[in-house]
């Protein structure tokens, strides 16, 4: 049996790599390459790699820049399965080898399942609205694969085995500044209740009504992409959905929300979720687990009522 | 700079999908095609930068089996042309074939300074074709790009990563993708959309690309393509304001939300 790769963004997603690859591979020799030093890379192999490279961040360079190192050597290695981590270093090394390689690549895929020639695969389509299960043949498959997708194997110190590093040829893209990212001002993520605004609130001064509800909810307001990104009402990391933050509140209401997959993505984990929006049809009321079709502005300042009253 | 391409995808308005309860299956009936959202902000940055270099070319580049009616839409926004490849044989097409049919595609063009892509489609947000592009053209990639500046033929890039912000620079010929943020992506005005029926739009074959029909045979069978079950009980709690706020006060205070 050939070789199972993973390309870890950082020791723990590498913990969660290797699970995969020890269950998906039943016994393949998994090699690990793994974002930082000799010690993430020995970390990796009591964590069930057989053989790990460790590839350390370049002060000039972006992490990127190993692309072509790895490509060279998976051409020779000839892994069956490449998992890599679903970061956006990742993501862009993930894609670069399988051009070099000619190979296919699934992103965020689920239930990996090695065949004779190739694998199967489930992948998300618009933004989780359906999930599509494919088949490859091909010499190497690659997929990307979420930080919680398997749960790590215990570290066990007593395993051992070689340990080295890749070349990292100069390239053409020089990085000239890093700024860790600014503390954020909410934390959605941690929420354990979201009031979410969309396009259906057409006017910016009506969001005053709806931080009263979130007020008396004692909810974090979160919104659509277009509240964010095309209006600017709201900060960026208040913009929820597929490509933003993803939330997993007790109680999430949508406020004048459509209820597009991308932004469905960003809530799926919401134990509760009400939808106030006049389409009756809406993806979002739909979805919802309750609903109101009728004109928010006519729900919601009878809603901060009720529940200050409650 | 010269040659500014910008490649963007004819996908359906994900808005208009329905889901066919009993079998689960996607009912597309009346969803329309539109210029996927992400790519509206690749070509606006193409705008953006061909307003640097007003001499410069700025192309739209688009393939699929269906996509010539995208080439109005994405004249409006502000290339001076499109260069699209329809073929049916593309209704298929994974990350690994349209990468090969656009960098045909921008090899046909010849000397294109600057390839825009966006950070990924909004049905099957792989993310990929940017990265791949530039490993098939021998282009540098910069993926996730918020902010572009240009000196001359070198440019220097903001990429939005998980830990923060990573400024790069590099000398076109470069792939950059960039991510939503980058710039705002203006609806088109009337005098555009006027305008972009005067523009013209080339189409090309798979030979213009160089590719053979073997090269873009679909390589993944799909096997199904399923809605998963929804949890979510879409209890309709009535058109009547007051009443259906008091029951669902009742039913949030009944769960501990309250």
């Amino acid at each position: 049996m050939r070789d199972i790769w993973i390309i870890a963004e950082n020791l723990p997603w590498a913990g969660t790599l290797a699970a995969g690859a020890a269950s998906i591979g039943k016994g393949a020799k998994i090699v690990a390459f793994v974002n930082g030093d000799e010690a993430e890379a020995k970390a990796v192999i009591a964590q069930g790699a057989a053989e790990a490279f460790y590839l350390p961040l370049p002060a000039a360079a972006p992490w990127e820049g190993y692309a072509p190192a790895l490509a060279e050597k998976a051409k020779a290695d000839k892994p069956a399965l490449i998992l890599l981590s679903t970061s956006r270093r990742c993501r862009d090394v993930a894609a670069q080898l399988a051009a070099v390689l000619d190979a296919p690549c699934f992103s965020e895929g689920k239930n990996i399942v090695l065949t004779e020639s190739g694998a199967s695969v489930e992948t998300m389509l618009y933004g989780g609205l359906a999930v599509k299960s494919s088949s490859v043949s091909a010499e190497t498959v690659l997929v990307t694969v979420g930080a919680k997708d398997f749960e790590p194997l215990p570290a066990d110190a007593s395993r051992s085995g070689p340990v080295g590093t890749l070349p990292l040829a100069a390239g053409p893209v020089a990085v000239v500044g890093r700024k860790p990212r600014a503390a954020q001002t909410v934390d959605l993520a941690a929420a354990v209740k979201v009031v979410g605004v969309g396009r259906g609130v057409a006017e910016e001064g009506d969001l005053a009504i709806v931080r009263d509800l979130a007020e008396a909810l004692g909810a974090e307001v979160g919104c659509s992409r277009p509240i964010a990104e095309f209006f600017k009402w709201m900060p960026e990391e208040c913009y929820i959905g597929i490509s933003g933050q993803q939330i997993k509140p007790q109680l999430y209401v949508a406020v004048g929300i459509s209820g597009q997959a991308q932004h469905y993505f960003g809530i799926r984990d919401a134990k509760t979720i009400v939808s106030i929006n006049k389409d009756k049809e809406s993806l979002m009321n739909q979805n919802a687990d309750y609903f109101i079709a009728a004109d928010w502005k006519a729900v919601v300042p009878e809603l901060i009522k009720a529940v200050r009253g409650a | 700079m010269k040659k500014i391409a910008v490649c963007y995808k004819w996908v359906l308005n994900d808005a208009d999908i329905r889901v066919n309860e009993k079998s689960r299956e996607l009912d597309l009936e009346k969803s329309k095609p539109q210029i996927n959202e992400y790519d509206r902000n690749g070509l606006e940055t193409g705008v953006k930068l061909k307003a640097l270099f007003p001499e410069a070319e700025l192309v739209g580049v688009t393939c699929g089996p269906d996509v010539e009616p995208s080439t109005k839409d994405a004249l409006s926004r502000g290339p001076d042309t499109v260069y699209f490849l329809n073929d049916a044989a593309l209704a298929e097409a994974d990350s690994t074939t349209t990468s090969k049919v656009l960098a045909g595609i921008v090899r046909h063009l010849g000397n294109v300074d600057v390839v825009i892509c966006s950070e990924g489609s909004s049905d099957v947000y792989a993310q990929q074709n940017g990265p791949r592009l530039a490993a098939l053209l021998g282009y540098p990639s910069v993926s996730y790009v918020s902010a572009v500046s240009v000196d001359g033929d070198v440019l220097t890039l903001d990429r939005k990563l998980e830990q923060g912000t990573e400024t790069v620079t590099v000398k076109a010929p470069v792939v950059i993708s960039v991510s939503p943020d980058v710039c705002d992506a203006p609806i088109p005005s009337v005098k555009q959309i006027l305008g972009a029926k005067k523009k013209p739009a080339h189409a090309l074959t798979l030979a213009d690309a160089g590719l053979s029909a073997d090269a873009v045979k679909p390589l993944i069978t799909v096997n199904s393509v399923k809605a998963p079950l929804s949890s979510r009980k879409a209890v309709n709690l009535g058109e009547d304001v007051p009443e259906a706020v008091a029951k669902l006060v009742k039913q949030l205070a009944g769960e501990g939300l309250l």
